[in-house]
């Protein structure tokens, strides 16, 4: 019985561990200070099983195999034109609120549009170069879920 | 006792003639696989790598690719059609910049649509340290294309998948 218990339990948390809620450490500067270096979270695969992702949510982008994630804001989706002016986006030439964006960012970007099916992700943290920072339009089906908290 | 003497007797030979059969005629997955362990082995680098280690090393990484060989990335500069003979002196050109350089693969798929083609999506990442001080650590998803030509799988087109475009 005990061994059964024991199998059972260790079954569950391979499923649930490896396949619906995936344990991850943050690795990188580009979310904080909304998430920052080292910090350890879970990704949440079932989030976007019955709805899309919105602006302004955070998403586990699919990088690199299925272990390698992006954690990136969604600030455009699929047919929107997304731009930055002195470091403010804008999104269909309205300007957007991002209190979650507190480090100083100095972005210029010229407007594009997100082809459909997309989603336009950015950090949090904007205060490098525009350059140095990867961000983006990424297709909807890389993005594997979304961070516990 | 003898039936069950000749009836282990066969178990055994059967044991090793699977042994044998895995071992001598590996699989073309395998075959494709054992390509990635070897453009691993020799692209990375140790801090103790001799001058002749390092010559052969240049001559053995040609080898794995068609001739030519194309790649496809996000940065046009990289982009492009390359002679065995360039991606020898590329990558020797590009090792002898890193003190330590070491190239892994991981989540290799790979799928054989004809007998001769093998396509892999998988995992790249390299890490090391320049000679400058500064360590790297790149992780990139591959396409790659791999055709067999005189019974050997070579790289044939090398694709960076563009996860984010700005």
């Amino acid at each position: 019985m005990f061994l059964i218990r024991v199998f059972l339990v260790s079954l569950f948390a391979y499923v649930f561990f490896g396949y619906l809620c995936i344990p991850f450490i943050i690795q990188g500067i580009s979310m904080e200070p909304t998430y920052p270096n080292g910090g350890v979270n879970f990704c949440w695969r079932l989030r976007y099983l019955l709805s899309e992702p919105e602006r302004h949510d955070v998403v586990a982008v699919r990088f690199a195999g299925s272990r390698v994630m992006l954690l990136k804001r969604v600030v455009a989706r699929g047919g929107e034109r997304v731009e930055f002016r002195d470091g403010r986006l804008f999104v269909d030439g309205k300007e957007i609120e991002e209190p979650y964006v507190r480090l100083p960012c100095n972005w210029n970007l010229p407007s594009r549009r997100v082809e459909k099916d997309c989603v336009y992700v950015i950090g949090d943290n904007r205060s490098m170069p525009v350059e140095n920072h990867h961000f983006g339009q990424t297709s909807k089906r890389r993005i594997m879920g979304g961070p516990l908290w | 006792m003898v039936n069950a003497r000749y009836l282990l007797m066969g178990v055994f030979i059967v044991i090793i003639g699977i042994i044998f059969a895995v071992a001598f005629f590996p699989s073309e997955e395998k075959k494709v696989k054992k390509r990635f362990r070897l453009l691993s082995e020799w692209v990375s680098k140790s801090p103790e790598e001799n001058a002749f280690t390092l010559l052969q090393k240049m001559k053995d990484i040609g080898t794995l690719f068609s001739d030519p060989c194309e790649l496809k990335a996000s940065d046009e500069s990289l982009s492009g059609s390359y002679t065995r003979q360039e991606i020898s002196a590329h990558a020797g050109s590009a090792r002898s910049q890193f003190s330590r350089l070491d190239l892994a693969f991981y989540d290799l798929h790979i799928a054989l649509p004809e007998k001769k083609i093998a396509k892999v999506t998988l995992t790249s990442r390299l890490t090391g340290k320049s000679i400058s001080g500064e360590q790297v650590d790149e992780i990139r998803e591959l396409e790659c294309l791999l055709k067999k030509i005189d019974n050997t799988w070579l790289f044939t087109q090398i694709e960076v998948v563009q996860v984010l475009k700005k």
